[in-house]
């Protein structure tokens, strides 16, 4: 019998043999993690003259489940950007805590309230550093094998005034344009929206209006089309006077009707 | 003695397959609930807990109180839902005590998620966390799978909550009378038992109000018509 | 102070037999020497102040700020040592942080001003530390409406949770000052520095706790205040800085902001005014003693 008191209850190796410790290695292949679990679809963007117009529907689902249907996708920044999140859900909540956090950090700076002068670049992050930061961050994590399992619009303004947008995914990829969107959007949406801006000079000569429309009606062809979208939606303008959110929107003038006339699948009339 | 690497359940009694324990894990395929109503909130479960199709607990207790008026609806895995209720109501005491008034609902929830989030990879968690509290009145909130947070007016979950979504959409109203918000619970609880194989036994509830915590019990013989203590 | 130390000043961990840390109360000495610090709580909001003596005309006017936010709704302003209130501050950064991770939601300004008076206390408490030279004024707001959790997605039913107690306060805003020793207490005015006497006596005759006046009004007796704890005979010119909190519908929407250059130039204008009155009032006083 083992006398020493670190051997006392324990399985004796003489008659158990030694312990194998192998089954305690924390070391070896680390898992590739995860995938999303409680998703949003497409975000869809687009610049206009004087700013950037962007919308998502309020739909989280959870693979074909319609599990949630009051998800608001876009995030407000500084009251100066707008992000817009496509993939996994708690993903989404955590970047958008963690912007919160952010835009904490930046009131450090102690801001006057009334000073809010518009016509001149301000010191605070714009819609440009902030994507610049996301993929940092995005890259950081799939560089970790973590990755945050979204793909993302952000729309602003960049350092120069000028309309920006951009896109930054799960792998850190970013990539700009005059019109983007995410998912089933970047299918469906983008050749909508790029016979109306297909560069940024025709996105300059767009007013706010006719972008709205675009977006809207873009937002009308997903709804048809993609089978995890929602008729509610949101939908965000970004211009030099700050950011209107509209969180409880409805799909409007949809086309159904013609269904009168499509009967049987071929030869069929009645 | 030989002791590979595989770790099946060897006479030494000590190498266990850690994956197959895994495997055999007590779940709790489930139907839960919680709604708001006039007063408060009321949360509802079934009593049915499986090892594959055979019943390991037939009078479960699904609902588990994390503080005096804040309680949640387990499923998924016993274990880990388990352990993650054990935390947070360790993590509600202590708040409690430290600042001197009672947490929020939406404080648990928040403690919830981030355990959910953070542990995303290891746990099959999902919660449903209701509670009452002096300014926010009755509030329900969602945790499923992935981590991430939802504020409901009521939540519906576990694997027979599927059966039911048209059901409670069809009969839900906002600011229901405590015995209707009873009758809704039960009925839907009902359903879901009677279309899910890993739902089943008794029908327990919790009614949180200013008033406290009441709890409910309902039984499968009298068809779920008597209110057993 | 009327003793010395005699020995018993030398380190942290040492009473003196009278039961006195002299570490402590040496802190307080350096806090006295510092520009006047004020705040003052009032019925929407709370008002921080300080006077930031010149101590160069070479620096820049309006740069150094002295007055520091930690979250949206919280504000410090401290006199003293100013690297220790920096330090402080930082401090003061990381607990309301590390509350929102947590919890999700912002420290409330009571939690906060008890987490920076534990801090604070651990430095009287060792050897290999000296206690923090300044004193700190917190001032904050905690939102009197229901606030989502940070992050939140979704909502619950449109009539609201069901079973609130009706009639109750939640919320509001909040003063604490926090000293050397780690004391902490909440006030409806607050005051130290240099001008700390003048500035109570000042504070004293507004009869805050009645909750009558307004934040607008709080800006303009916060300036006045300064003004008159401002020694010009002794000290160099000042620079007045001020930030305030109110309520979400108020003017600052429950943020913590620096007060606007407006009314703060209309705030001093009105200080100096009252300054002037109250010296010809003093002359008069004066006349009349001599004719008695």
């Amino acid at each position: 019998m083992n006398h020493l008191p670190q051997a006392w209850g324990r399985p004796r190796d003489d008659v158990y043999g030694a312990y194998d410790a192998s089954y305690l290695q924390t070391s070896g292949p680390k898992q590739a993690t995860q995938q999303p679990i409680v998703t949003g679809t497409s975000v869809i963007a687009m610049k206009f003259n004087e700013g950037v117009v962007i919308a998502a529907d309020n739909l989280a689902s959870y693979g074909a489940l319609a599990r949630f249907t009051d998800v608001k996708r876009l995030r407000v920044f500084l009251d100066s950007s707008v992000v817009g999140f496509s993939g996994d859900v708690s993903d989404m909540q955590y970047l958008d805590r963690h912007l919160n956090e952010l835009a904490i950090d930046e009131a450090y700076d102690l801001e006057t309230a009334a000073t809010k002068d518009t016509s001149k670049p301000s010191g605070k992050l714009n819609a440009a550093n902030l994507h610049k930061y996301l993929q940092k961050v995005l890259y950081k994590r799939r560089s970790d094998f973590d990755p945050l399992w979204n793909q993302i619009l952000v729309a602003g303004f960049d350092a120069a005034s000028k309309p920006f947008l951009a896109s930054v995914d799960l792998r850190g990829t970013a990539f700009t344009s005059p019109s983007l969107a995410t998912g089933f959007g970047a299918a469906l949406a983008q050749p909508i929206m790029r016979n109306y801006a297909a560069t940024e000079e025709d996105a300059a000569r767009l007013t706010r209006e006719e972008a709205v429309n675009v977006v809207k009606d873009c937002m009308k062809v997903l709804f048809y089309r993609d089978a995890r979208s929602l008729d509610k939606y949101s939908i965000a303008v970004v211009t030099k006077d700050g950011v209107e959110l509209k969180e409880n929107e409805q799909l409007e003038r949809q086309s159904w009707a013609f269904a009168e006339r499509i009967k049987g699948y071929g030869t069929q009339t009645v | 003695m030989e002791f590979g690497k595989s770790g099946f359940l060897n006479e030494d009694g000590i190498h266990v397959d850690m994956d197959r324990l895994k495997n055999g894990e007590v779940n709790l395929g489930t139907s839960i609930m919680a709604i708001t109503f006039k007063d408060g909130v009321i949360l509802g479960a079934d009593s049915r807990t499986t090892t594959g199709a055979y019943i390991a607990n037939r009078v479960t207790d699904k609902l588990t109180r994390v503080h005096d008026t804040i309680w949640c609806c387990r499923s998924g895995s016993a274990a880990d839902t388990q352990a993650v209720a054990d935390i947070v109501q360790y993590q509600l005491g202590l708040f409690s005590m430290q600042s001197g008034k009672p947490p929020t609902t939406q404080t648990a929830a928040s403690i919830f998620q981030e355990i959910c989030y953070a542990n995303k990879d290891r746990l099959s968690a999902g919660l449903i966390i209701a509670g009452w509290d002096e300014r926010h009145g009755g509030q329900v909130y969602s945790i499923p799978l992935g981590g991430s947070l939802h504020k409901q007016p009521y939540a519906i979950g576990g694997s027979g909550s599927t059966y039911i979504y048209g059901f409670c959409d069809a009969n839900w109203r906002e600011g229901m009378e405590e015995a209707d918000a009873v009758g809704f619970v039960k009925e839907a609880l009902k359903e879901a038992i009677k279309w899910d194989g890993s739902s089943g036994g008794v029908i327990r509830m919790v009614v949180l109000t200013a008033k406290g915590a009441d709890r409910h019990l309902y039984l499968p013989d009298t068809d779920y018509t008597v209110r057993h203590n | 102070m009327t003793s010395i130390g005699t020995g018993y000043d030398l380190a942290n961990s040492i009473y003196s037999p009278d039961g006195r840390n002299f570490q402590v109360e040496y802190a307080v000495k350096a806090v006295e020497n510092g520009g006047t610090s004020i705040g003052i709580r009032c019925k929407d909001g709370v008002v921080l102040a300080v006077e930031k003596v010149i101590a160069s005309k070479l620096l820049k006017p309006n740069a150094n700020k002295r007055i520091a936010t930690v979250d949206r709704h919280l504000g410090i302003v401290y006199s003293g040592m100013i690297p220790d209130g920096r330090h402080l501050v930082d401090r003061a950064r990381d607990e309301a942080r590390n509350h929102r991770d947590t919890f999700k939601s912002p420290i409330p300004t009571r939690d906060l001003a008890n987490r920076m008076g534990g801090y604070m206390q651990a430095y009287t408490l060792y050897q290999s530390v000296r206690p923090f030279g300044v004193t700190a004024i917190l001032g904050g707001f905690d939102s009197d409406l229901e606030q989502p959790v940070d992050g939140e997605v979704g909502s619950g039913p449109s009539c609201g949770g069901g079973g609130k107690v009706e009639g109750q306060k939640h919320g509001g805003p909040w003063l604490a000052m926090i000293e050397p020793s780690g004391t902490y207490w909440g006030y409806y005015g607050a005051a130290t520095g240099k001008g700390r006497q003048a500035a109570k006596a000042e504070l004293e005759k507004l009869n805050l706790a009645a909750g009558e006046i307004t934040i607008k009004e709080a800006v303009k007796e916060a300036a006045r205040i300064i003004y008159i704890a401002h020694d010009d005979n002794k000290d160099k010119d000042f620079e007045l800085e001020m930030s305030w909190i109110s309520g979400s519908d108020g003017p600052t929407k429950g943020k913590h902001v620096e007060v606007p250059s407006d009314l703060l130039a209309e705030a001093e204008g009105l200080a100096r005014k009252a300054i002037e009155k109250d010296l010809e009032g003093d002359d008069e006083e004066e006349k009349d003693k001599m004719e008695e």
